[in-house]
């Protein structure tokens, strides 16, 4: 019992650990002070209309989200025929394939940032939104790949046979058959792959400038130097749309893989 | 099939080509210029001025520390909150609003999190406040540009991917296990040692790996929460590359994060296989 009491004293504590520095923030967007205060001082949402009338975090804010759209999109893209061609086919050096495919989950992002900035230097790749793209689709491109690939199964391998079996062609049993089954993982995939690359600064931030920046490294840049409530207001408007983002995801997919069989 | 080899080649074609132009030959760019001077002549020049120097094993030995130290805590305080939301919570609902608040970090940038911290943490922060009404300090303790400050940073965002893994473990693990291990008379100590911890070991060592790796080449929290008072290797890759452009040393640097993260990622991985056995 004693042991029991102590494992929610500990479980309290990290749930209120991982809810403060968020709350922080959304307070103190709503301070009256000039000055970052968190309690907040009254309440006000002048900071919100401050950073929507701000040119430089609206651009920022669309950069961010046409990057991590279409990073998503070229990701699935490559991933889904790179998944199917791992489970469908015997060919030499599919594991070295697939493992080349998914080591950029533990590379550090860093390192491949300096390797992109250097490497684009030399063929003209570097600072716009092209080098920012060809980054931000190899760091999302393995998510895609690691949900899709568990779901492309032997069973499903027969359906696809009886398709092509009653005479469609592998397109039509692509589009009609297989695009079905993989449809959960594929927007599992996505969302994980949009939200990485939204997100992303250790990639992003070699390849901004101030013209073309996205909203966590303007952030970055911002918070090295000033402190605002502004600042906190752009930071609260990202854990708003994050929190908008999982509930939906809640909804739809389900959260519960933390729940047992048995209740 | 008849035609699967060019089926095979038309399916791996692009995805291939891209990785390759956009990921393994800016590596090797790097890994290139890491083995040679400024002239392209090969040299181990940039190596020895990293190996053969006392304040970059510093660097080395504070972000490692850091790796492992971060990565204790987060099995400590992850396992008892993964038991926590698995085994004890009763209402559904509570659950899945522990869970979208565990999950919800993970969806917002480092930056965010960070700077969340750098808000707590400062001098009349609410962690100072907090500690000084409560009469555990004198004066505000300095936290932010401290290691323990950066401890913080880096725990808080790693937590959620500890607790995930062993959380999965153990909503995994089969009841009539530990039931059969109690009907044989075992104490619930001994079920817990002998049966429940073994089979969560797998989750530990996957969520002690992901930790580790982000632990150690984390770049945002460090730089901010250190307020330039602490280094650690990521900061010294990111000031080769963005303000003196030196991409030798550089290469050099980025190399050798990389090969002790891999090394480390690879003992790891090879230990809790051979302890699996």
């Amino acid at each position: 019992m004693i042991l029991r009491n102590l494992i929610c004293i500990v479980a309290l504590f990290g749930m209120t650990f991982l809810v403060l520095p968020l709350a922080v923030l959304v307070g103190a967007s709503l301070t009256t002070s000039e000055f970052l205060a968190f309690p907040p001082q009254g309440l006000t949402l002048k900071w919100y209309a401050v950073i929507f009338s701000n040119p430089t975090y609206v651009a920022s804010f669309l950069t961010s989200t046409w990057l991590a759209a279409s990073a998503t999109l070229i990701a699935i893209l490559l991933a889904v025929p790179a998944a199917l061609a791992v489970s469908r086919y015997d060919f030499p050096g599919k594991g070295a394939f697939s493992a080349f495919l998914l080591s950029p989950l533990v590379l550090p992002h860093l390192v491949l940032g300096a390797a992109l900035l250097q490497f684009g230097g030399s063929i003209g790749l570097t600072r716009n939104f092209w080098a920012l793209l060809v980054g931000h689709v190899v760091i999302v491109t393995p998510f895609v790949l690691r949900t899709v690939l568990p779901l492309l199964s032997r069973e499903q391998q027969a359906m696809e046979e009886a398709s092509r079996d009653l005479g469609a062609d592998g397109v039509t049993t692509f589009f009609l058959v297989t695009l079905p089954q993989i449809r959960s993982g594929l927007v599992a995939g996505a969302i994980f792959a949009f939200i990485t690359s939204f997100i992303n600064v250790e990639l992003s931030i070699f390849n901004t400038t101030a013209e073309l920046n996205t909203i966590p490294v303007q952030l970055f840049n911002y918070v090295q130097y000033s402190v605002d409530p502004s600042i906190a207001a752009v930071s609260s408007a990202t854990i708003v749309a994050a929190a908008v983002a999982i509930i939906l995801i809640d909804l739809t997919v389900g959260l519960d893989f933390l729940t047992t069989n048995d209740d | 099939m008849i035609n699967s080899r060019s089926t095979v080649a038309a399916l791996v074609f692009l995805p291939l080509l891209f990785f390759t132009a956009f990921f393994l030959v800016p590596l090797t760019v790097v890994a290139t210029a890491s083995f040679t001077n400024g002239d392209g002549v090969p040299t181990l020049a940039n190596y020895a001025r990293i190996l053969l120097d006392t304040y970059h094993w510093s660097v080395i030995a504070t972000t490692f520390r850091l790796g492992i130290v971060t990565t204790l805590i987060c099995i400590l305080i992850g396992y008892p909150l993964a038991w926590y939301l698995v085994r004890i919570v009763k209402f559904r609902s509570w659950r899945r609003l522990c869970v979208i608040l565990l999950i919800l970090p993970l969806f917002t940038s480092n930056i965010v999190r960070s700077f969340g911290w750098m808000v707590l943490l400062g001098r009349n922060g609410l962690v100072n406040e907090t500690l000084q009404m409560a009469g555990l300090t004198e004066r505000p303790l300095r936290l932010l540009g401290t290691e323990t400050g950066i401890l913080i940073g880096l725990v808080y965002i790693l937590l959620p991917f500890v607790v995930l893994t062993i959380g999965n473990a153990l909503a995994k693990i089969d009841h009539s296990l530990e039931q059969a291990s109690a009907d044989l008379g075992a104490s619930p100590a001994a079920t817990f040692w002998r049966v429940t911890f073994p089979l969560t070991a797998p989750g530990i060592a996957a969520g002690a790996i992901i930790v580790f790796a982000l632990a150690v080449s984390a770049y945002v929290t460090p730089a901010l929460l250190s307020g330039g008072r602490v280094t650690v290797l990521a900061v010294l890759v990111f000031q080769q590359y963005s303000s003196v452009f030196d991409f030798h040393y550089g290469g050099a640097l980025a190399v050798t994060l990389l090969v002790f993260t891999m090394a480390i990622i690879g003992i790891s991985s090879l230990v809790s296989r051979l302890g699996a056995r």
